[in-house]
């Protein structure tokens, strides 16, 4: 008796428990809104002059306080519309990925901000270190998602780590620009490639968008 | 090769459909009508088909409730469905044994 389609039944099963596991919300809308959020408060914090190092600090704490409950209610808005359990095990399972690195992010910012007033420049170690655990936590969600999320984890890392060599170069050379320009950064990352990335999956997820 | 294994294959589960609903939930405490279909790519008659035939074997058990006031229904695997899944994997493993000491 031939056997080949028992593996093969083996094979398709392996596969779907696999995909049981895996987040199904469309991440479109979440990223968009997410990049919404960091491209207005990087405007906001331009134009509204919040350069002391502790404002800045205090200010994107804030910020992305904002950005996680923005990201949950789209969340929540998008599993009520499908008539499925907001909170399912895919759900947990990616929001206790994300949160190691967000709970470190949150600590050096603390500390960061606490002891910025003897040292004002420190104030641009924020920007990368936000960057680099930002990934991290990208990258670690990734494993329960679809669509390229490791890679754009690894996007924030890279682009953290090369703003902490530029901080660091410049700081030993001709001094750092004004807080100012860190509200520019934080827009042009958080709020700039949330807003392309999710422009490209909006464009690439099918019938998921509409939420 | 021995038939035995064959033999006691469970023809409930032993259908494509039902075979990867079966899947699925075995993975999941539970999953709601709409994940089910979605991520099988099946039409609502075709899973309400296989999910009734199921239902009535006493592998899966439905739950409906409201969520924000909206109707949620979820699936989840019975006890007696969780024995019958694995059982029938059993019998895969064993089948591809059998075929792998023939060869």
């Amino acid at each position: 008796m031939e056997s080949g389609w028992a593996s093969e039944h083996l094979q398709v099963i392996r596969t779907l428990m696999e995909r049981a596991a895996v987040y199904r919300r469309a991440l479109a809308p979440t990223t968009l809104v997410t990049g919404g959020i960091g491209t207005a408060a990087a405007l906001i914090g331009w134009f509204t002059r919040i350069e002391s190092p502790r404002g800045f600090g205090l200010f994107w704490i804030g910020v992305s306080v904002v950005a996680i409950c923005g990201a949950f209610l789209t969340v929540r808005r998008q599993a009520l519309k499908d008539k499925e359990p907001f909170w399912s095990p895919p759900t947990r399972r990616v929001t206790q990925a994300l949160l190691p690195p967000l709970v470190a992010g949150l600590v050096a910012t603390l500390l960061v901000v606490l002891s910025a007033g003897a040292l004002p420049a420190r104030v641009w170690w924020l920007p990368p270190i936000w960057m680099v655990l930002y990934g991290c936590a990208l990258h670690a969600a990734g494993f329960f998602m679809a669509r390229g999320i490791k890679l754009f984890g690894w996007g924030f890392i890279v682009l953290g780590c090369a703003c902490a060599v530029a901080a660091s170069l410049r700081m030993d050379a001709d001094g750092l620009p004004a807080v100012r320009n860190a509200h520019g950064l934080m827009g042009a990352t958080f709020g700039g490639l949330h807003l392309a990335y999710g422009a490209y999956l909006y464009l690439t997820e099918k019938g998921k968008n509409a939420a | 090769m021995n038939p035995e294994p064959f033999l006691q294959l469970d023809r409930v589960i032993h259908e494509k459909g039902r075979l990867a609903i079966m899947s699925l939930l075995a993975a999941a405490p539970q999953l709601a009508f709409t994940e089910l279909r979605d991520t099988l790519n099946m039409t609502d008659g075709n899973i309400t088909a296989h999910l009734r035939t199921l239902q009535e074997s006493g592998y899966v058990a439905v739950t409906k409730s409201f969520q924000s006031g909206r109707p949620l229904t979820t699936f989840a695997l019975t006890a007696e469905g969780r024995k019958a899944f694995a059982t029938y994997i059993d019998l895969l493993e064993q089948i591809v044994q059998q075929s792998k000491g023939e060869k």
